[in-house]
């Protein structure tokens, strides 16, 4: 087929999302890598662009914005247009939002080695490429929105909540965040920009990753498992509490920063209420699952998403004990926040993404092209993560340890060379599942042929998976 | 409640608006950005590092502020809200890959930053910052200044000291070698010039001081301790020629007192921070026995008991003989005590010694 740069067949917009985040998962990955070398071995590469301070946040950025970002909207708009079994109301508009998605995060890579940076963590993205991005999210959200207008099964899923909820939250966010009307800067001043800053930068994760993320949990894993959702009550609770403590606690980065102590308690309490819906969700899931463990080792979406909900487990109760201040003291300016970082992104939200995109492509084209191939990703990418995770948590507990014993950071320099060193072995784990992913992932869409329009939207596996999907109001 | 599009986006936009409301508006509110009683404006010079500072991403790895917590700096003010009213955007940072800056002018001399920028590892040879040297001459002003205001009106108290001494270290560096090294001398208190290392020079001691040496001084003082390490090209005065100190029989307390406090004025940095007393004695030993060439010490090779003043008890032999092996100190081994040359020339002002730690608070 003719490559059309805007292509208005059913679903396109979806696979084009999921395939752009694929392939920049692998980009990110290799200016991660690059990083993590560049940390044992800094005179690695003399050009000023390619430095560790000009890439670090070249390598987040694609990896939010660029790789989970675009994998979770493909999956979710797939996942909101079954839900309501009809197709995304427009293709057109869906294209031009991914286009712009694309080109403004790759015009965002460029400028900040070149020195273009607000320098907020997440938001270091100038204004030009800000506005594009909102714009696009604008013109998903008018997308989700009317294609949910125009649905055909009356009960709005949980899904299509989260679907909805971070798409509307996160305009908001972004516009206070962002500090959309200091166009120069993007900041207020002082501490108070910190404030605002990690409003923003905590509620990337809160109101647009996770959402993104827990809705397609709630999508895969009973269709994937062949059980009813677990409980309609529990995901009430898992949604609204979600919101409602999630976006007021962005201050739990700053806990010993002179911010005002008030504010640092309501991040504090904010977070531990956070549990509810966390283990809520998680109740939710893992009761779907009840008699049908079996069928987790079969279907590698599953696998993915069920290994996604375990690692945002630990995320998710690490994150409330990193915001109680006795152990934030340890904890905080240490590898431990990274490693915090990497689980929840990638353990979490990046196996979700993997795994839904896995299954968007599976239902796309009939079949994955290798399902060994995506067995080999998934282990690869486990041990990846998880050796990833235990190497950047136990040194950043060192460092923390040695500095409330009154070490110097120069000093506990070589203590923590070698930890350095494995953890860039293990980022190699997890750059060649993202290799194989998009290997795997463009086999799949060149080699395989993609289902009619009619068997894509007709009506029979719609009229099985939404009566397995919102079974629980029905049965 | 029926969960339809309309209610779940109208839900959680209420929700947004209300966390908006009290987690950002009302803080700044309810916060004037009043000064706090270090903070003063940025002069152009340092604004313009500050952006160099933003756009080189040093935020990725240095933190700005310190917390009640801190040992590093423990000595120092913890932050307060009114220390940033001049940030536009705040540059706080949330990894301490390197050290924490906030404190950070006047710690060093414009040398020692200068050479730290062209490469980290010329005088932090373990560090893993990267190079900076790609900067024009221009932007390494800036940065520097930038760097050397931090802390803002500490920061100016500890610089307008740093270049007080400045002034006199290069004039009597300017006086030829063997003059500066008694203009040094001249600045220890006395007591620290006679002391003895308490720790014997033993082959563990020395071995010891040798790992220190290569993670603290090696390229500065140079592989061979004759203060030609490739950090000397930044540097003015350059570093201490150990060499030329046997002639006048230094060492002991005065490396401690020299290593402990650095030298303000100098690229000399103190390592009170880095180093614990042990460990400053060991490379004390080390430089003595490798460079200085003549050692003084206590003598005291007592098997792990660092007594500074005893010796071997009259009258005794150690129960095991050779425990304490001493590291083979070239040149004659008797024991020297070190005597003030009398001949020496004398600086045209020496007023009393710097008080090493006294360029912080
Ligand atoms: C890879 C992370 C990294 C980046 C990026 C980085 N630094 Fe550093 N920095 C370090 C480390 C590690 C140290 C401690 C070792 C040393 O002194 O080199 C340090 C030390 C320093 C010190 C000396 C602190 C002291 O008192 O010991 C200064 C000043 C400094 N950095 C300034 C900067 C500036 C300015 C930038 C940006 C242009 C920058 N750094 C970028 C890691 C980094
Ligand atoms: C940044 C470079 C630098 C580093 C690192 C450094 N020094 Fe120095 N050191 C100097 C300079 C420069 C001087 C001379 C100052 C002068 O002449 O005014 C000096 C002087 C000295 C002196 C004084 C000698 C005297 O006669 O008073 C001693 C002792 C010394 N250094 C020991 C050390 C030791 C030990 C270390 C490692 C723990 C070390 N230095 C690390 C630059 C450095
Ligand atoms: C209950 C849920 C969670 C809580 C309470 C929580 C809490 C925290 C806290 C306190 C920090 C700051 C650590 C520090 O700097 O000392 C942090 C950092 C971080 N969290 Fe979470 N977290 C949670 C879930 C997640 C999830 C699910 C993700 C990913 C999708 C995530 C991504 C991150 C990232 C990327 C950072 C690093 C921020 C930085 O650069 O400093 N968190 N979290």
């Amino acid at each position: 087929m003719a490559f059309r740069f805007i292509d208005t067949t059913p679903g396109s917009t979806a696979r084009r999302f999921v395939i752009s985040g694929a392939w920049w998962f692998v980009a990110g990955g290799v200016v991660g890598l690059t990083a993590a070398t560049e940390l044992v071995a800094p005179d690695l590469i003399g050009a000023r662009v390619l430095i560790f301070p000009r890439i670090r946040p070249v390598h987040v950025n694609t990896i939010v914005f660029f790789f989970l970002s675009m994998m979770l909207i493909g999956a979710m708009l797939y996942a909101v247009c079954r839900l309501a079994r009809r197709p995304l109301y427009s293709e057109k508009m869906g294209n031009v939002a991914m286009w712009i998605w694309n080109f403004s995060v790759l015009a965002g890579l460029l400028t900040i080695p070149a020195g273009f940076t607000t320098s907020h963590e997440y938001g270091e993205y100038v204004f030009p490429i800000s506005v594009a991005i909102i714009v696009a999210i604008f013109m998903l959200t008018i997308n989700v929105f009317q294609t949910l207008a125009r649905r055909a099964e009356q009960l709005l899923y949980v899904t299509n909540w989260y679907a909805v909820g971070a798409f509307t939250a996160t305009l908001i966010v972004f516009f206070f965040g962002k500090v959309m009307w200091h166009p120069k800067t993007s900041a207020m001043v002082g501490i108070n920009d910190a404030e605002w800053a990690w409003f923003y930068g905590h509620n990337v994760f809160g109101t647009w990753i996770t959402p993104l993320a827990l809705g397609l949990a709630y999508f895969w894993v009973p269709r994937e498992a062949d059980n009813p959702l677990y409980s309609h009550a529990i995901s009430l609770l898992g949604f609204w509490p979600y919101f409602a403590f999630y976006l007021q606690v962005g201050t739990h980065h700053l806990i010993e920063a002179p911010a005002q102590p008030w504010l640092k308690l309501i991040a504090e309490v904010n977070s531990v209420g956070l549990l509810i819906p966390v283990y809520a969700f998680l109740t939710n899931q893992w009761m779907t699952l009840r008699g049908r463990w079996w069928k987790i080792p079969d279907s590698v979406v599953l696998k993915f998403i069920f290994a996604g909900t375990i690692m945002y487990f630990f995320t998710s109760s690490e994150g409330t004990i990193e915001a109680l201040p006795s152990f934030e003291r340890i904890a905080h300016f240490t590898n431990v926040t990274v490693g915090h970082a990497h689980l929840g992104l990638l353990g979490f939200a990046g196996f979700i993404a993997c795994g839904a995109g896995y299954g968007v492509l599976r239902e796309m084209y009939g079949e994955i092209w290798s399902e060994r191939l995506a067995q080999l990703q998934y282990w690869l990418m486990l041990i990846g993560i998880i050796g990833f995770t235990f190497v950047l948590t136990s040194v950043g507990l060192l460092q923390g340890l040695a500095w409330r014993n009154g070490e110097t950071v120069y000093r506990v320099l070589p203590e923590i060379f070698s930890y350095y060193v494995e953890r860039g072995v293990f980022g190699c784990f997890i750059l060649t599942g993202a290799g194989i992913q998009v290997y795997n992932f463009l086999k799949t869409v060149y080699a395989r042929r993609r289902r009619s329009e009619e068997e894509f939207f007709g009506l029979e596996r719609a009229a099985a998976a939404p009566a397995a999907l919102t079974g629980m109001a029905g049965d | 409640m029926g969960m339809t599009p309309r209610s779940v986006a109208l839900g959680i936009a209420l929700i947004a608006t209300f966390a908006a409301w009290a987690v950002l508006f009302l803080p700044g509110l309810s916060a004037p950005n009043s000064p706090s009683n270090i903070v003063r404006p940025y002069t152009p010079l340092e604004r313009e590092g500050r952006v160099l500072y933003i756009k080189s991403g040093c935020i990725g790895c240095h933190t700005q502020y310190v917390r009640p917590t801190d040992w590093d700096y423990s000595d120092l003010r913890v932050s307060q809200r009114g220390d940033y009213i001049y940030d536009r955007p705040h540059l706080l940072g949330s990894e301490r890959t390197g050290p924490d800056l906030s404190q950070e002018g006047g710690q060093h001399s414009d040398d020692w930053n200068l050479a730290h920028f062209e490469d980290p590892r010329f005088v932090r040879p373990a560090s893993i910052m990267p190079r900076f040297s790609f900067f024009t001459r221009q932007q390494m002003q800036a940065i520097i200044a930038y760097v050397q205001c931090l802390g803002f009106k500490m920061a100016d108290e500890r610089m307008a000291r740093q270049i007080h001494w400045h002034r006199r270290l290069l004039a009597a560096y300017r006086h030829g070698e063997d003059y500066n090294a008694t203009y040094l001398a001249k600045l220890v208190p006395r007591q620290w010039m006679t002391m003895p290392n308490p720790y014997a020079a033993t082959q563990g001691s020395v071995q010891r001081g040798k790992f220190v040496y290569q993670q603290m001084c090696i390229f500065c003082h140079g592989p061979v301790g004759d203060g030609n390490g490739p950090a000397a090209r930044y540097l003015n005065p350059k570093p201490m020629n150990f060499t030329l100190l046997k002639r006048h029989r230094w060492s002991g307390g005065m490396i401690y007192y020299q290593v402990m406090n650095g030298i303000t004025g100098s690229a000399m940095p103190y390592f009170k921070e880095d180093l614990e007393s042990a460990k400053i004695w060991d490379v004390a030993n080390y430089v003595a026995v490798n460079f200085i060439g003549r050692n003084v010490d206590s003598g005291n090779d007592l098997n792990g008991i660092p007594a500074s003043r005893e010796g071997a008890i009259p009258g005794t032999k150690p129960l095991v003989p050779g425990a304490g092996t001493k590291a083979p100190v070239p040149g004659p081994a008797r024991k020297v005590y070190p005597q003030r040359p009398s001949s020496s020339p004398q600086p045209a002002s020496t007023p009393a010694a710097p008080g090493g730690r006294s360029q912080r608070h």
